[in-house]
């Protein structure tokens, strides 16, 4: 149990930690909200003025402005490890390594979910979406997909952390990886915005929960050996 | 009357604070470390000199665990640093030439921060005293963002001084520092010393570490070439006609 509390307070610590340098670090996160919410717009500019096409369009268009500013997110967290080898110092605290992914992904969570309360009404009001009664299943939906993209986005802006291209390579590597969490979610995003008519929303927010475990585990059981060099 | 027979267990001696057989990294195609075997008792302060490239860095970080060995062993007090970093990590303390701050936080966030993960409970932390050692106090609340190299030196030492290691591992410590600061490094090579922990210190400074070191080691190009003093002893490369006696030996 104490080895438990342990571990919660490095990865509280860590989370802790790169809350207050994303608050702090020169408008970073504001750039990358802005940018989610500009992807948003020029989709809408795309699709032209026709609103039931942009409704039907709002569920694969708010995943997939997700994705790109949670690329943005999940690397910026990592650099700010790699600013004067602060990763090979983190690494070298005699605490677990699932703690330090822990922290990780959790401050990776957090910054997801202010991503997605940030996108949401943007996709709602620029899209004209009817929400309705939708807005329990429109948060689980938000919050299991952040999980997810928080735990594999972790991972893998550890792996590219390193390297020279990272910015390419994160999204090479990762984007493959995550296509089954965009696709359950943009279903149940979908389902839920439409009322649940074929009753598959459980079934996609259960394939979500099931991703996140999955990811997870994977992630606390393999990080330790990206911060080895 | 039944006898009694009492067995005594030998003493087995303490294993050494640093032992390396035949250790050796490369990047790529070039070795940084090309085999080095040292052997550094406990609570020696050793100045490990040498020029640019020589691998004293890369010696030190695989001490350190930041680095995997390519070939050899490294043990820290008798443990394999390979195996078993996790073990090793909470007796040595490192301080490299980055100095693995984070710019935004504030000076005392940092040494907060390094407390946490060095399972130190807050209130206890030390956090106030370590920044008045260092000479800090004034610039606790600070962003780390607007310090001086000097400044981050000193803050990097004050977090080994969170620390509680047997094993302390300086790279160049007085890089960056003012007259004031490199006391400071001289006053914590004496209170480590003190405290009973092994120093190894890598640096340039030769003229400077030699007055408090037990012992010495000189490297170049990946190798250990020259040993002396007291608490360090090498197996040296061979010279060119295998006359001299090897292993050289340095020891009290």
């Amino acid at each position: 149990m104490s080895a438990l509390r342990a571990d919660a307070a490095v990865a509280w610590a860590i989370a802790r930690k790169d809350a207050l340098s994303e608050l702090r670090g020169r408008h970073a996160a504001g750039s990358t909200l802005f940018f989610a919410a500009l992807v948003l717009l020029l989709f809408g500019f795309a699709l032209g003025p026709d609103s039931r096409r942009l409704a039907e369009a709002a569920p694969g268009l708010l995943w997939l402005a997700i994705v790109f500013g949670g690329l943005l997110t999940v690397a910026r967290l990592h650099q700010l490890e790699a600013d004067d080898d602060a990763l090979d110092q983190l690494a070298r605290y005699p605490v677990e390594r699932h703690a330090i992914y822990a922290g990780k992904a959790l401050a990776g969570l957090a910054a997801m979910l202010v991503l997605g309360a940030v996108v949401l009404p943007v996709v709602v009001i620029l899209y004209g979406v009817e929400v309705g009664g939708a807005w329990p299943a429109l948060l689980a939906t938000l919050v299991l997909g952040a999980i997810g993209f928080a735990a594999v986005g972790t991972f893998y802006a550890g792996v590219t952390v390193r390297m020279r291209a990272r910015e390419v390579m994160l999204p090479l590597l990762m984007l493959p990886v995550v296509a089954p969490l965009l696709l359950a979610a943009v279903k149940a995003t979908a389902a839920a915005l439409g009322g649940d008519p074929f009753g598959e929303l459980g079934a996609w927010l259960q394939l979500l929960a099931g991703f996140d475990v999955v990811m997870l585990i994977a992630g606390g059981l393999t990080y330790g050996h990206l911060l080895e060099e | 009357m039944p006898q009694t027979t009492i067995y005594v267990a030998p003493r087995t001696p303490p294993p050494p604070a640093v032992a390396t057989r035949e250790l050796a990294r490369l990047f790529g195609r070039d070795a940084a470390l090309a085999g080095v075997s040292l052997r550094v008792e406990r609570g020696r302060l050793i100045a490990l000199t040498g020029p640019n490239g020589a691998g004293k860095t890369t010696l030190l970080r695989i001490l350190a665990t930041s680095l995997r060995p390519s070939f050899g062993v490294a043990e820290v007090d008798g443990v394999d640093v390979a195996t078993h970093p996790e073990l090793v990590r909470p007796r040595v303390a490192y301080l490299s030439h980055a100095t693995g701050l984070y710019d935004d936080l504030t000076a005392a966030e940092n040494l907060r921060f390094a407390a946490t993960l060095l399972g130190r409970p807050s209130g206890t932390d030390g956090v106030a005293d370590t920044l008045a050692e260092v000479g800090l106090a004034l610039d606790a609340d600070r962003r780390v963002r607007g310090f001086s190299a000097g400044m981050r030196r000193r803050l990097a030492l004050g977090r080994l001084l969170l620390a509680s290691p047997s094993l302390v591992l300086l790279d160049e410590p007085h890089a960056a520092l003012d007259a004031d600061g490199m006391a400071l490094v001289d006053r914590l090579l004496g209170r480590w010393r003190d405290a009973g922990a092994t120093v190894l210190v890598a640096s340039h400074h030769a003229d400077r570490i030699h007055d408090q070191a037990d012992g010495w080691a000189r490297m170049d190009a990946g190798l250990l070439v020259e040993v002396g003093g007291e608490g360090v002893a090498a197996t040296l490369p061979a010279p060119a006609l295998d006359s001299a006696p090897a292993p050289v030996r340095a020891q009290r």
